[in-house]
């Protein structure tokens, strides 16, 4: 059956998945980053305190239009890339939007919400927020060169752009992390970025902008750019997931995977400090890039 | 009919005698005769014109002397155009002066109408006549009436220009004699169609020596590398309109004596190097010299020798395309460069230094001059739609047709050359503020002066939008110059056919 | 048939009767203005279809005027912004002195665009060219600034280009004897190999001027920002297309018939690549936005030559989508620079923050053309980078797609930095007078931003007459291949639907803004940009909270080497010395009357010394 209704539904159900993990994940990982610092750490599940705590308050000032849209850009791009990757493999439980998950699309859906944030952030006129975007979109060019190669590489070799025939691809050759070894360190070492975990966490960077872009958002604001944060979350390492990990064909696998995903961004950030921006763009210049022409020169001579 | 070509030289050399004589009782007569004359020297041209091309090329023999015996004029298609053009630019330069003088005092006024109107007549007579001894007097006369002229201002500036241009001419006028003396030595005439006939006969050395000193006699006339030096003085020293009819009308004789030689009296087919050759030379010395000029008439003179140059390497290719491209730019030429010399020297006129910087945005004050100056300026650059595209893309076209790419390449690098300086000078006209302190104050044009300048942008626009208007008549002219037996049987058969 | 020529004579009429009667009184000159345009493109809305013609011949040349399916595209853009820029600028225009000069010249260059869409033969084409040329340099010099930097270098190398083109019609003229567009391709095949390589090569040089390719691009940034914005809108969004108009000719009809002509091709295609990155990290450099908007320009250019380069079915299409969709948000982006630089006196980013309250209509129209040049969907710009993208795959060059995707990448830099510049950020005292730009300026932004958006979801409108152009070029339809009415396919069959994507992000997005706005509308109340948390403090009045120097520092810092080098440099020392050179050849004429004797003499011996070879 499929009618709208179905599709809204399907949607909204993947939705409510993919904001329950990636909170639960957000939460793990402070409580993991916790223990590696020898603290004790919130409960795994104090992210969702804090959202209901956020999303139950009242604004009492506002700043303009743009700033009500910041979020809600934020959140299309999240809902958006959730929608478009597929979550388990054959279409199962999450029908998906009905394109099979076209990559160039992605690629620009996700870059959308930090644009629609980033402009929401510019109307509030806190100048933390103005650099912390600055920086963000810098960081941005640097990570998406390796990660389009890592992509380019992959979508040549098997020529589509569709995330649905790549995991069918999978499944009878096994998982493209072995198949396509240097596109999936190329895309891991994009990640990096893309999770804005330390050593890249120049844009909100706590200590020196005062949060960035998100600074002068609170209430149902930081609600909205929180579980945006979670969905995407999760939808990257879905993504992640069907590119390289070949998919899941149940909940648990890809928790499983997801979790593993996950934990690389993280652990590698609880042990570095932070870049400067230009040095966050140069170290994605560098190794990664490398490891992305490996990759096309593996897709084209392979 | 109003005459015969004699009168064209027959009646200003007479009214150039007269007028001071009138001028002793009607002071008025210095500015209105030559005019009058010069009116008439236009209808009659115009007319013989159209005439011969009913009736073919029209020989007159002068005091019944026959060919090759004595003198004849020849209006042929080619010199007729060229007879018709050059009296009419001398009309619309005189309409043009005539009030521009009208604050000089009498004496200094009949010594300028005089002296135009020679120079004109002097042009038309090296254009018409067909024996060198002849042409070799007009040149002179032209010559002297052009000294005269450049030193009009008698300040030490034009006096040295004139002086100049007097060292030039008198080497130029030996250079000329001695080619004449080895021809006549050598063939025992000196009627070109006598000369043409029996070129064969003549020793080769001594042929090439002749054709030597004959370049080197008219091409200071003709303005070609390295003759021309006295002429962006001469050019920027004399009053505005007298550079207006120098480059209109006697360079244009000057080259037409050059190619006359070249094409009839030696009797050359096929392309010509020397003349390619000097016309390359001429047209890239001097179009980068103007792009560093800071006189706007010397910038003018110097963009007008590199067209006699571009115009000597479309002669030079020696083809039917490339004549005619040649008399199309010699067409343009005569019709763009006086507008921009007299539409300059409007913009110019309360300066005597004439800098480029000192017409900085005259626009706000003479819009319509400076409009046109810009019209000009366009067409002269070569850019569609105006007139000096056809000509240019003739010329083009020919070399093509010859597979000269390199002159293509050099004539289409020299015009972005003169893109850049003539749009330098319309900037400044038009889009700089008028600054007191540097702008000169500026001058009301008059009323003649204004329908001289309309004349000559509205043939601009004409020949632009309809090129058809004068391709036809610069065919037959071109026929005209390569067709050197026509010459030869037309001249030589009339006297023959007398004599027995 | 007679359409096409009554649609020249309406614009030399309106053109002439703009210039002198509008002299007498202003309304006058803005009616018979928008007059001519909206007669023009009435009829030619309404009276022109593919395939009329006319001939007739000058200088015993056979001539002719028509329009073919293909120029159709490129007239539409043209005669669409002609009409909306048209209005914007009577307005923006209003307090400028000499306006009946610039009302007419604008009309001259949009009859020259007209022209050269409607020239089937190279000479007619040549002429509608260099009328364009001029023209526009004259808008250029306009406004008086910088004219003899500038305009010199625009104008230079628009002659360079023009002169390289004429060349090569010269060539065409004397080895086919024809000057028709048609008989120069049909007998391209029989020309000699070294004309088969220098003609394209000179074709493309003109056509690579006009379209600010790299190496010849440096004449655009000045140009486009020193000119009226009324009328960038225009020369950067329906006049740079004349290049990539000529561009599409020459590569497709031509090139193609090059044994080993994919090389031209290739290297276009990597010049258009370089064009396309470099300009960006440039327009990221910029603090004036128009300066910004013109490298920006040349960058996109850059993407549009690649697709027309590269020239598969897929890429053409794309090249040829982007062509509409750059002239679309451009210009709207030239009109809102226009329209903020008229309200506040200047479009400078570093004076200018703060203004979305003040210009609320002027900022809607900035963003759905900022997120169109960003290529982010659903705008109509991400259709065309899609089909890019998906060319650039089908067409094996990896390297290539990188590099675009690096430009549009680092697009985003910019796209933040024009929002962020103008309207967001701290809203300064200074500028708390600033009004809305009036309606008839607004107007046409609005209405070129919902273009963006339709043909965002609705790329089919566009791409059918597209198709048709490409199928008079050659290609096979492309149809139901590769895009429907609201759905784009690549080469290898995957597609995007935009329709469900347009009702999912309007669907979350106006969910989530009524979630954030509902309750709080009323209760909440507008706190100025000063009234927020520095690190926990409350800044003072007088404090300066604004952000835009050294905008993108970081970024710039990390991409230094690349842009050390500057080829302007290099053309501005190779212009010196020439210079220099003219300057020493100037100096041959002394001035010194026996120098002049001198070389009277030394002329003589040389004519002696080389008699043989000269005569």
């Amino acid at each position: 059956m499929e009618s709208v209704g179905y599709h809204i539904l399907g949607g909204i159900v993947t939705i409510i998945v993919a904001f329950t993990v990636g909170l639960t994940y957000m939460g793990l990982s402070r409580k993991i980053t916790a223990r590696i610092q020898n603290r004790k750490g919130p409960p795994f599940y104090q992210n969702f305190i804090d959202a209901l705590k956020l999303a139950s308050k009242e604004s009492a000032i506002h700043h303009g239009f743009m700033q009500h849209s910041g979020p809600a850009f934020l959140m299309v791009s999240a809902i958006l890339s959730v929608l478009v990757i597929p979550v388990l493999n054959n279409g199962n439980w999450f029908p998906n939007l009905n394109f099979h998950g076209d990559l160039i699309f992605l690629i620009y859906i996700m870059v959308f919400g930090s644009l629609g944030m980033a402009l929401g952030s510019g109307q509030t006129g806190n100048p933390n927020s103005a650099i912390g975007v600055t920086r963000g979109l810098s960081q941005m060019v640097g990570f998406e060169i390796p990660w389009v190669m890592a992509l380019v590489a992959i979508m040549v070799k098997y020529q589509t752009t569709s995330l649905v025939d790549l995991l069918e691809v999978q499944q009878t050759g096994g998982w493209l992390m072995f198949s396509s070894p240097f596109a999936f360190i190329a895309g891991v070492l994009a990640m990096l970025g893309m999770f804005r975990y330390s050593p890249f966490d120049i844009v909100s960077a706590p200590t020196e902008l005062a949060s960035g872009p998100v600074s002068e958002n609170g209430g149902k604001y930081l609600f909205t750019m929180m579980s945006s944060g979670s969905i995407f979350a999760f939808a990257k390492l879905v993504l992640y997931v069907d590119l390289f990990l070949g998919g899941a064909s149940n909940l648990i696998e890809l928790l499983a995977k997801t979790f593993a995903i996950y934990m690389i961004p993280m652990l590698y950030g609880v042990v570095s400090p932070r870049y400067r921006t230009e040095q966050a763009i140069q170290y994605f210049w560098g190794w990664p890039l490398f490891f992305g022409f490996l990759a096309l020169v593996h897709a084209l001579v392979f | 009919m109003v005459g015969t070509p004699v009168f064209l030289i027959a009646i200003p050399l007479l009214a150039a005698f007269l007028i001071p004589l009138i001028g002793m009782i009607w002071k008025e007569s210095v500015r209105i005769i030559p005019g009058l004359v010069l009116a008439y020297m236009t209808v009659l041209s115009a007319s013989l014109y159209l005439f011969i091309l009913e009736n073919g090329t029209y020989v007159e023999t002068i005091a019944g002397w026959q060919a090759p015996w004595g003198i004849d004029l020849v209006f042929s298609p080619l010199t007729g155009l060229l007879a018709t053009i050059m009296t009419f630019m001398g009309f619309i330069v005189w309409l043009y002066s005539y009030r521009f003088k009208s604050n000089v005092e009498f004496e200094a006024a009949k010594k300028y109408f005089i002296f135009l109107m020679l120079l004109v007549a002097g042009s038309v007579g090296i254009v018409i006549t067909g024996d060198i001894f002849n042409q070799f007097v007009f040149i002179e006369i032209v010559g002297i009436s052009a000294y005269a002229l450049t030193a009009f201002y008698t300040g030490r500036n034009s006096a040295e220009a004139a002086f100049k241009y007097l060292i030039m001419g008198s080497l130029s006028a030996s250079a000329l004699l001695i080619a004449i003396i080895i021809v006549y030595a050598q063939l025992g005439t000196l009627n070109m169609a006598e000369i043409a006939a029996n070129i064969d006969q003549m020793n080769v050395h001594y042929r090439i020596i002749a054709m030597i000193f004959f370049i080197i006699g008219i091409g200071v006339e003709a303005e070609i590398f390295p003759l021309n030096g006295w002429a962006p003085d001469a050019y920027t020293e004399a009053p505005g309109p007298v550079g207006g009819a120098f480059s209109g009308i006697v360079v244009k004789a000057g080259i037409y004596a050059m190619v006359r030689m070249m094409f009839t009296l030696f009797d050359i087919s096929g392309p010509m190097k020397i003349l390619i050759v000097i016309g390359l030379v001429t047209l890239i010395v001097a179009e980068t010299s103007a792009l560093r000029q800071e006189k706007l008439k010397r910038m003018l003179a110097y963009s007008s020798i590199g067209q006699m140059g571009l115009v000597l390497v479309a002669f030079g290719m020696g083809t039917k395309a490339g004549v005619f491209a040649a008399l199309f730019l010699m067409l343009n030429h005569a019709i763009i460069k006086p507008l921009l010399f007299l539409s300059g020297s409007f913009l110019t006129f309360n300066t005597t230094e004439k800098y480029i910087s000192q017409i900085t945005g005259m626009a706000k004050k003479m819009p319509v001059v400076s409009v046109l100056f810009a019209l000009g300026a366009l067409a002269i650059s070569g850019l569609p739609p105006f007139s000096g595209f056809w000509s240019k893309l003739s010329v083009l076209t020919a070399a093509a047709d010859e597979n000269l790419m390199l002159i293509i390449a050099l004539v289409l690098i020299i015009s972005v050359i003169e893109i850049v300086y003539y749009f330098r000078v319309i900037n400044r006209l038009f889009f700089f503020e008028y600054d007191e302190s540097v702008s000169v104050k500026p001058h009301k044009p008059g009323f003649n002066g204004m329908i001289a300048l309309f004349i000559l942008a509205g043939l601009i626009l004409l020949i632009g939008f309809y090129p058809a208007s004068v391709t036809g008549y610069l065919d037959l002219a071109a026929d005209d110059l390569l067709n050197t037996h026509q010459y030869i049987d037309k001249v030589l058969q009339l006297g023959q056919s007398i004599i027995q | 048939m007679e359409t096409i020529l009554t649609i020249f004579i309406i614009f030399i009429a309106g053109t002439a009767a703009t210039y002198f009667l509008g002299k007498l009184n202003g309304v006058l000159r803005s009616i018979l203005f928008l007059a001519t345009l909206a007669a023009t493109g009435w009829l030619f809305f309404t009276g022109i279809t593919p395939e009329s013609g006319i001939e007739f011949r000058i200088l015993g040349i056979t001539m002719g005027w028509g329009i073919t399916p293909f120029s159709y595209i490129f007239a539409i853009i043209v005669m669409g912004l002609a009409l909306l820029s048209g209005i914007y600028a009577v307005k923006a225009m209003e307090d400028e002195k000499n306006l009946n000069f610039f009302f007419a010249n604008f009309l001259l260059t949009v009859m020259s665009m007209m022209g050269i869409l409607f020239s089937l033969d190279l000479i007619s084409f040549f002429i509608f060219w260099e009328i364009m040329t001029w023209s526009s340099y004259f808008m250029v010099v306009f406004t008086g600034k910088d004219v003899q930097k500038v305009g010199i270098k625009y104008i230079l190398f628009s002659a360079i280009g023009a002169y390289a083109m004429l060349m090569a019609i010269v060539f065409i003229y004397s080895f086919t004897g024809s000057v028709l567009i048609g008989d120069f391709i049909d007998n391209f095949h029989l020309f000699d190999t070294q004309m088969q390589w220098l003609i394209p090569i000179l074709l493309l040089t003109g056509f690579g001027v006009k379209s600010a390719l790299m190496p010849l691009h440096v004449w655009a940034p000045g140009a486009y920002s020193n000119s009226p914005m009324s009328y960038t809108a225009m020369f950067s969004g329906a006049l740079s297309k004349m290049g990539i108009y000529g561009m599409v000719i020459v590569l497709i009809l031509i090139v193609q018939q090059i044994p080993n002509g994919y090389w031209i091709k290739e290297v276009i295609a990597w010049m258009g690549g370089i064009t396309a990155a470099m300009a960006t990290l440039w327009a990221i450099k910029q603090d004036d936005a128009k300066k910004m908007l013109a490298y920006s320009s040349i960058g996109q250019l850059g993407y549009i030559i690649v697709g027309v380069a590269i020239g598969t079915p897929l890429a053409m299409l794309a090249g040829l989508f982007m062509a509409v969709m750059h002239g679309i948000f451009k210009s709207t982006l030239f009109m809102v620079v226009g329209a903020v630089e008229r309200q506040t006196g200047t479009s400078n980013f570093t004076e200018v923050t703060g203004l979305i309250r003040k210009m609320p209509w002027t900022f809607l129209a900035a963003l759905m053309s900022i997120i169109a040049l960003a290529g982010i969907p659903p705008l109509g710009g991400f259709i065309g980078k899609w089909m890019l993208y998906e060319s650039l795959m089908g067409s094996n060059h990896y390297l290539l797609i990188i590099m675009i995707f690096f430009s549009s990448t680092a697009a985003f830099l910019y796209c933040f930095k024009f929002l962020f510049g103008f309207f967001l950020g701290q809203e300064e005292k200074e500028w708390s007078h600033v009004k809305e730009a009036p309606a008839m300026m607004v107007i046409p932004m609005l209405i070129l931003a919902g273009f963006a958006f339709l043909l965002g979801i609705f790329p089919g409108l566009i791409l059918k007459p597209i198709n048709e152009g490409m199928q008079f070029l050659g290609y096979v339809s492309t149809t139901n291949r590769f895009w429907e009415m609201s759905i784009i396919f690549n080469d290898w069959g995957n597609a995007v639907v935009m329709m469900p994507i347009f009702y999912w992000i309007i669907g979350v997005f106006v969910f989530f803004l009524v979630f954030l706005t509902i309750k709080g509308y009323k209760t909440t109340r507008y706190v100025s940009t000063k009234d927020i948390s520095t690190s926990g403090e409350i800044p003072k009045e007088h404090e300066n909270l604004t952000f835009t120097m050294g905008f993108m520092q970081p970024f710039l810092r990390a991409v230094a080497p690349v842009m050390k080098r500057q080829i302007d440099k290099y053309y501005t020392s190779i212009g010196n010395g020439l210079e220099a050179l003219f300057d020493f050849t100037r100096r041959i004429n002394t001035g010194n009357g026996q120098t002049y004797a001198l070389y009277f003499v030394v002329f003589i011996i040389i004519l002696l010394l080389f008699k043989d070879s000269l005569f």
